[in-house]
């Protein structure tokens, strides 16, 4: 009678059975460290004399939340970053330019799998509900699985989220969050989210990959530590395509308890915006369509994957950025740029005007890359809009889905992007047309 | 190490209210930004927007004891400063990340305190044992028993947060190198 994680966690710290409320020390499948926080964890262990982790074969050393070097303290990072990773014997580095976002490459090549438990330091780990796995964020307590090999972890609650109904065309995942985001605000349904694990039912089998790391994106900002997706036949089998060793799907049991127990029916769901300050503020996008935008954003752990880029290539396809807008798109991985490449999307983003970003946060994390400035207007796929989340304080973000944001990018405008059918690309078309929303 | 820490704190209850959030709350807001950690740098800005010159009149012992939401963000700067000070802090709620972040800092600190503002006003004498969870207003004559922190944590806090620990933990494989790698 237990749920998905207390399942995991009773199996990783070897028992029978857990319950919310239980301190266990699960032992990881691996440790993911991201570039940002390296160097403070290895001379916090360096100081103490602890020079050696207890298993450096299970780090995953990722560089994605300033992937360019932003800043010459970014750049010494890196440096650092690579004596840290050979000090230490971490053969599992991911430098620039090799994997890309750690909370979306690992899901891509076989490395993360359903079933599995990790550490992580950052708190969109949470991603790894979408292939139905744990993540958990350690923040500087990493430095102490890393020495250590585990750390205290209390058995947190699982609230079950039921979905019912079909999204309709043009309707996204990360619609869905954003709606989930402003209900749960509201009260309408009626949980708190704070340290709970976020447990999907219902329709699931609509939802693939990318959209299930979508629905991972917005409970996270509203405080879930984890997000847990049942995974589908279809997940199982792209797991199973690409595992790099054997794994146990986890499932919650028929009589598992849960905390709360929660339903969302999302057929009639249109496209969603967040406002300016958080998920939270989650409108209908027709309340503020016709807001001007300048810069336009997609990527970020909840717009990442392949699918995401090409929803959104299929709304700028034979289109060009208005031209006041700029748009930066960071896919989630070196492996979906190559392919973005060989498919002919990244053409029709270059076409389209856009300034790619290499795989990784991109702004999301601290505008070290495509700010904002004071009282310009963003639209993008971000994990959130807190104020000053793209630089300047008092710059308005909005978030949306992938089609959301390409097609308000185009208009110049937020849009609904179902007001923009996919174009036939046409040989004979001069790049300097200018496209209107049809 | 847990049986001869000082699980009991006597001083005077430093009263706050509901949402309390750690930046432009607890400290002010340049202080996370900045990344500033050091106890000696962070103590003078504890509660410095809403009551200048609080570390000058806290003495240690005295208790914070703060509404729900206490302290949204799970950042630990305030915390540290709290624990240089020598207070608790009894809250009725604050988010898990704040109270493992405040845990980590080695402070003595109770949450899921419900009705715990009521029990109490600023400079009322107040004695609470953190390993129990007794609260006592001896101003006001009130014994109260609230969550204590939980058993698996008493070594973290005892030892003065997770550096302590991981000190405590190195030292212990330094003089029993057999023993394996865990918690």
């Amino acid at each position: 009678m237990l749920t998905a994680v207390e399942k995991t966690l009773a199996l990783k710290s070897g028992r029978a059975s857990v319950k919310p409320g239980d301190v266990v020390y699960p032992e990881p499948d691996f440790v993911m460290i991201h570039d940002g926080v390296v160097m403070a964890a290895k001379r916090e262990l360096d100081a103490l004399g602890i020079t050696r982790l207890a298993a450096p074969e299970k780090v995953v050393m990722v560089t994605d939340h300033d992937v360019i070097y932003g800043s010459a303290r970014a750049a010494e990072r890196g440096a650092f970053n690579r004596r840290a990773a050979r000090e230490w014997g971490v053969t599992q580095f991911f430098d620039v330019g090799r994997g890309g976002h750690g909370h979306i490459f690992p899901m891509e090549t076989g490395m993360l799998l359903p079933g599995m438990f990790y550490f992580d330091n950052d708190r969109h780990s949470t991603n790894a509900g979408a292939i139905g796995a744990f993540g958990f964020r350690m923040g500087t307590e990493i430095s102490r699985v890393l020495a250590t090999g585990t750390n205290w972890v209390m058995v947190p609650h699982t609230v079950r989220l039921t979905i019912t109904g079909r999204l309709a065309a043009g309707v996204h995942a990360r619609d869905v969050g954003f709606r989930i985001s402003a209900l749960l605000e509201s009260g309408a349904l009626d949980a708190d989210l704070d340290y709970r694990v976020l447990e999907y039912a219902g329709d699931l089998d609509q939802f693939d990959l990318a959209a299930r790391a979508a629905l991972c994106s917005s409970p996270t900002e509203m405080r879930a530590y984890g997000v847990f997706i049942p995974p589908s036949a279809a997940i199982l089998e792209h797991a199973g395509s690409r595992a790099q060793r054997a794994f146990v799907p986890v499932y919650s049991d028929a009589d598992a308890r849960y905390e709360r127990d929660l339903e969302l029916d999302i057929s009639s769901l249109e496209p969603q915006i967040a406002l300016p300050g958080g998920v939270q503020n989650t409108v209908d996008l027709r309340e503020v369509a016709g807001t001007r935008v300048d810069h336009a954003f997609l990527g970020s752990c909840g717009s990442g994957m392949y699918e995401d880029m090409r929803a959104a290539a299929a709304i700028l396809e034979g289109r060009r950025l208005a031209p006041h807008v700029r748009m930066f798109v960071a896919p989630g991985s070196e492996a979906s740029l190559r392919r973005m490449a060989g498919d002919g999307l990244l053409r029709t983003f270059i076409e389209a005007g856009v300034v790619m970003l290499p795989p990784g946060c991109g702004p999301c994390n601290d505008a070290v890359v495509g700010p904002v400035h004071s009282g310009e207007v963003s639209i993008s796929t971000a994990a959130n809009n807190n104020f000053g989340r793209f630089g300047a304080k008092n710059a308005q973000l909005y978030l949306g889905s992938p089609a959301t944001v390409a097609a308000s990018a185009v208009a110049g405008a937020i849009i609904d992007p179902r007001e923009m059918r996919p174009m036939q690309r046409q040989s004979n078309r001069s790049p300097a047309i200018e496209d209107r929303p049809t | 190490m847990t049986d001869s820490f000082a699980w009991r704190l006597t001083g005077r209850c430093y009263r706050l209210g509901h949402d309390v959030p750690h930046a432009g709350g607890v400290v002010p807001n340049w202080i996370i930004a900045g990344r500033h950690f050091d106890p000696q740098e962070l103590v003078p800005h504890l509660f410095e927007e809403t009551d200048p010159g609080f570390h000058e009149r806290a003495r240690p012992g005295d208790i914070i004891v703060a509404g729900r939401n206490f302290g949204m963000g799970p950042k630990m700067n305030g915390y540290i400063a709290m624990q240089a000070l020598g207070l608790g802090l009894v809250c009725e709620s604050m988010p898990f990340l704040a109270y493992r972040a405040a845990i980590g800092c080695g402070l003595r600190v109770l949450t899921d305190c419900a009705g715990v503002t009521d029990l109490g006003a600023t400079g009322d004498e107040l004695e609470v044992d953190f390993r129990d969870g007794f609260f006592v207003n001896r101003t006001r004559d009130i014994q109260r028993e609230f969550p204590p922190i939980p058993d698996a944590l008493l070594e973290v806090v005892a030892l003065g947060g997770n550096a302590g620990w991981l000190r405590h933990w190195w030292a212990a494989r330094q003089s029993a190198p057999a023993s394996g790698a865990g918690a």
